[in-house]
């Protein structure tokens, strides 16, 4: 079996941002970067079907060279290889021409049955990347999986679809993407961090070892500006000693009609 | 002075002409999504979006039903705003669009939008058109905008501007599609009012037969399979369908503090969650997370209990019908979004509010 691609992608860590309505700005507070809880889930899906079947994992991740840390973890995490897709000519590309970034990437790293990735990132939240792939490399598809069994040449799937648990097959190749939730990591065995930033090499391509050109890159979209969704409603807000706010509450729970 | 400007205005077909649609990368198109043969809700939404969009430049609005069988919903798209429904179909492989497929609904559309050519399609971001918009604009090379909260012609560049969440919701960021076509864009649903229904529009309702013997791959579709009906139901899921959520933060002090948290959860038949800092304080399981993976619950009642909101945690419960926040910092993020803010150490007033709910009972659908 040809291994299975994982899509790592870095975001900055938004425990670490404070978003203000009111003043209509985004506040970062801390610049720390970790890896999307999407991909994470990603990366555990593909070290559960690992364990199951011969088979390698390789993360690839697009991004700056702080990236790098990503996959890193990557493979701390169980991953056997790790690419580092970067070029300030990729700091534009949107969905589309990160797909054919990351498609250059597969065709080089010798194919592959099985992509995993998050359903969709929790920074940018457009949920194109697994589709786009799929179409890009002439895959199936099945997004946002909660479950997952793999065979040698077919997948079992689950997911949420329509509000209802829904089970889905697809013959292989194909691209998955992991709903958000599903699949939680566990922590890195204690060996494979060390061997993950001493031993272990991530390779790095640019523009040009991926052989692409300007126009692969030129983005579709063009952004046109930020804006605030209007502040959230005030509340009631209650104080006073304990006894009265509890009554206060109960008062209002029965108005609003939550309790009677 | 330059008049360029006016030929596109000629090109503009005339609504008062009564003529048939002028083709080609002009008009708007909404697809229309069926559910167990209903029309979904989104795709009225939708269809009154396109018809606002179509407007605005002087084009005609479409709607797009895929499968022969769907034709029944026609009028209804007419009566929303469509000048002109097309009903695809394979006559001769009826099977081929009945199940959703993500190949064979993106070849039956791609090749009604490169017969008709229109200049915006708009698609639900519901589940299947989150999976088919991407793959479907891929197909055609061109951009997409995906759920949108909010569509609008920017008429100086005849441009659609989509504009849709970032940063978990907390953050608007607008795009346009300059150069490629279709423009495309997903719309969120709920985000749109329905139109209300015009009897006394007209419309134009054609057929168009598609061959959609591919070798294209398909998948298996079951739904409630034997098989997850006897996976035990994880927490997590719990979560997810909980009618009653009550949730503490770190501001529950320690675990005995954060008892007072289930003991309410237990005296409202409610589940227990917690924020992250909860967890790493070891009080609660992975699975009893708000906030951490990006996935949203909609209980009607959420209690949180000093607990101070990060920007995920919010965002996780924005589709809670009601939610009460019991916290000494009066401006904690969770406080602001609440609908009735508690300033106060929830370690303080639990024990009052379990003794009240005994004596009361939860109001069934709130």
């Amino acid at each position: 079996m040809k291994p299975i691609i994982v899509l790592v992608k870095q975001i900055l860590d938004p425990r670490g941002i404070t978003v203000r309505r009111d003043k209509e700005r985004v506040f970062i507070n801390r610049e720390d970067y970790i890896i999307d809880p999407g991909s994470l889930a990603a990366i555990e899906a593909a070290v559960q079907i690992k364990s199951l079947l011969n088979v390698e994992i390789a993360a690839i991740s697009l991004g700056p060279p702080r990236a790098e840390d990503a996959l890193r973890e990557a493979l701390a995490l169980g991953c056997d290889a790790a690419y580092l897709l970067s070029d300030p000519a990729f700091e534009e590309a949107d969905a589309a021409a990160a797909v054919r970034i990351i498609t250059s990437a597969i065709r080089k790293i010798g194919g592959t049955d099985l992509i995993l990735l998050g359903q969709k990132a929790s920074d940018t939240c457009s949920g194109q990347m697994g589709p786009r792939l799929a179409e890009a490399l002439d895959f199936l598809q099945v997004t946002g999986v909660s479950e997952l069994t793999v065979e040698e040449t077919a997948l079992h799937a689950k997911r949420t679809w329509r509000n209802e648990q829904a089970a889905i097959s697809s013959p292989l190749p194909a691209v998955v993407t992991i709903a958000a939730g599903a699949f939680p990591e566990r922590l890195p065995h204690g060996a494979r961090i060390m061997s993950a930033y001493r031993v272990w090499s991530v390779t790095v391509w640019d523009k040009d070892e991926l052989d692409l050109e300007e126009s692969d890159l030129a983005p579709g979209l063009v952004f046109r500006g930020e804006s605030f969704p209007s502040p959230l409603p005030e509340g009631e807000i209650l104080k006073g000693d304990p006894a009265s706010l509890v009554h206060d509450l109960v008062a209002e729970l029965r108005q609003h009609r939550i309790i009677q | 002075m330059d008049f360029s400007y006016l030929d596109m205005w000629n090109e503009t077909p005339g609504q008062e002409e009564g003529e048939a649609a002028v083709e080609g990368d002009r008009n708007v198109w909404m697809f229309a999504e069926t559910v167990d043969g209903d029309l979904h809700p989104a795709a009225l939404e939708g269809m009154g979006q396109a018809r606002e969009l179509a407007d605005a430049i002087g084009v005609y609005a479409y709607g797009v039903l895929l499968g022969a069988e769907n034709a029944q919903h026609a009028e209804a798209l007419i009566a929303g705003g469509a000048d002109r429904v097309l009903v695809a179909g394979d006559p001769l492989h009826p099977d081929q669009l009945v199940a959703y497929q993500p190949e064979i609904f993106t070849l039956a559309l791609a090749a009604l939008i490169k017969q008709y050519r229109p200049e915006i399609f708009l698609l639900p971001a519901t589940d299947l058109g989150n999976d088919l918009a991407p793959r479907l604009a891929h197909h055609l090379s061109t951009g997409l905008i995906s759920h949108c909260v909010k569509v609008e012609m920017d008429m100086a560049e005849r441009l659609l501007v989509g504009t849709c969440p970032v940063l978990g919701g907390e953050v608007y960021h607008a795009f346009t599609i300059p150069l490629l076509r279709p423009q495309m864009a997903t719309l969120e649903p709920g985000y749109y009012h329905s139109p209300v229904p015009s009897t006394s529009r007209t419309g134009e309702i054609q057929q168009v037969d598609l061959d959609l013997d591919s070798t294209a791959g398909r998948l298996t579709w079951s739904k409630n399979s034997t098989a997850s009906e006897t996976t035990p139901v994880r927490q997590k899921d719990k979560l997810r369908h909980a009618r009653v959520v009550v949730a503490g933060g770190r501001g529950m002090g320690n675990e005995a503090g954060f008892a007072l948290v289930r003991e309410l959860a237990a005296a409202l038949d409610a589940s227990v969650a917690g924020s992250r800092g909860a967890f790493d304080q070891g009080w609660i399981t992975e699975d009893e997370i708000v906030g951490v993976s990006g996935e949203t619950i909609a209980p009607d009642l959420y209690i949180a209990c000093g607990l101070s909101g990060e920007i995920y945690h919010t965002f996780s419960i924005q589709d809670a019908r009601f939610i009460v926040a019991i916290n000494t910092d009066q401006n904690a993020p969770i406080m602001k979004g609440a609908n009735i803010a508690l300033v106060a150490d929830a370690r303080q007033v639990i024990p009052g509010i379990i003794d009240a709910v005994k004596e009361n009972r939860i109001v069934q659908s709130v």
